[in-house]
């Protein structure tokens, strides 16, 4: 009995000591997290923009020259990135990949249907088939597509202004992305419109 | 000078620190920890930042663990290494995501399965627990730069097979042509293999059959 006592007082003892060292990191290091978060997303948006940043000057650069709309989407505000200069519109997608979420940005052009680029922020695909998303060369593919009515990822033969080649031997990872894009197009852009027709 | 290197070698933490180092380095005599061996070393710059990840884990650890030795009721004492453990990769893990989120991106899931590494358990359970903290100390700095430079011995031929490069810096000719399965598992293989045969063939270390 006093034995087992003993055993439970040390495993609580031991829990509360570590949790509240690790709770005492996370105060520490979550603000930073967050800002190096935003730091990621500013900077692909920058990148689409073609607006020249280095990494001391992220922050200063988007507030600069991005303007930041607020559009209303099922009752939850989201920020849409807008270049004043070319009319060209940013933001965040998010959807469920294979292993778990794809997280990105999508630039449209003024038109908003041209796809100017893609960005990928988080995702966890299966290293060297899916995972291959986040390859630069890849996603240069996406860039001049247009959401006609939407964009469809084929396995092979694109060569209509809507359609873009799948990854190969990825084909949940392609399925999952094209319908993120797809869902997320329908949401943003229709809300954006909204919101900038009735201002 | 002799006699200082003489009397050097008949001390406890000297001995300690060439075992971990060399005599029974964790990769090549044990071949312990080899998953993230071989699976970050394909650039230098990854496997030095793991290695510093794993040092810093084994030698705060095994210092708990030799702390508490004498509280831990010996029933959980297996939990309780996992629980500080796990407690310091996640330190560590959220210290590189806030400070350095390039380097935690680039060794990616890798950075948490820390506590998963054999040579964190097992300096915890083979060594701490027996032994008092200064000399704990030693032995977990030893083992843990016996890991490290392994895993920068094997990155350096990786990445200048694999990219031409050593820490970004163009060390192969411009004609050189790139050699990509380097980069891939295979080549972690190949070149893991190598060198541990290379040290075990240079420390005559050959393992016997039972009779």
């Amino acid at each position: 009995m006093n034995r087992t006592l003993k055993i439970i007082g040390f495993v609580v003892a031991m829990g509360v000591i570590t949790s509240s060292l690790l709770i005492g990191m996370d105060v520490l290091t979550s603000e930073r997290i967050t800002r190096n978060e935003q730091a990621l997303l500013q900077s692909k948006v920058l990148d689409a923009f073609d607006i020249e940043y280095n990494t001391s000057n992220i922050y200063d650069t988007f507030v600069a020259n991005v303007e930041e709309v607020n559009v209303e989407i099922d009752g939850q505000t989201k920020p849409v990135y807008r270049n004043p200069e070319t009319g060209s519109i940013s933001f965040e997608i998010e959807g469920g990949g294979v292993w778990g979420p794809i997280i990105g940005v999508l630039t449209l052009n003024e038109d908003l249907m041209t796809i100017e680029k893609v960005g990928i922020l988080a995702q966890q695909e299966t290293p060297g088939l899916g995972g291959r998303i986040v390859e630069l060369p890849y996603l240069a593919k996406y860039e001049g597509v247009v959401f006609d009515p939407s964009v469809e990822i084929l396995k092979e033969g694109a060569n209509a202004p809507n359609e873009v080649d799948a990854i190969t031997g990825a084909t949940s990872t392609s399925s999952s992305f094209q319908i993120i894009l797809n869902t997320s197009y329908e949401t943003v852009v229709p809300a954006y419109q909204a919101t900038l027709g009735g201002e | 000078m002799r006699k200082f290197w003489l009397r050097l070698q008949y001390t406890k933490w000297f001995n300690i620190t060439k075992d971990g180092l060399f005599k029974e380095n964790p990769i090549v005599v044990a071949v312990l920890g080899i998953c993230s061996a071989l699976a970050v070393t394909n650039r230098v710059e990854n496997a030095i930042a793991m290695g510093l990840a794993v040092t810093f884990v084994v030698t705060a650890s095994s210092l708990v663990v030799s702390m508490v030795r004498k509280v831990i009721p010996s029933r959980v004492r297996m939990i309780t290494y996992m629980v500080i453990i796990s407690a310091f990769v996640i330190m560590v893990q959220m210290f590189l995501e806030a400070y350095f989120p390039v380097i935690a991106a680039a060794l990616g899931a890798y950075l948490g399965l820390i506590v998963t590494n054999c040579i964190v358990m097992g300096r915890a359970e083979a060594f701490a627990v027996k032994n008092p903290m200064k000399y704990t100390f030693f032995d977990g700095i030893a083992n843990s730069l016996g890991y490290t430079w392994i895993l920068i011995a094997v990155a350096i031929v990786r990445e200048a097979l694999a990219f031409g490069t050593i820490l970004n810096f163009r060390v192969m000719p411009d004609t050189w042509v790139n050699w990509t399965v380097m980069a891939l598992a295979p080549g972690g293989f190949f070149v893991l293999g190598l060198i541990i045969w290379g040290v075990r063939e240079w420390a005559q270390n050959f393992e016997v059959a039972a009779e």
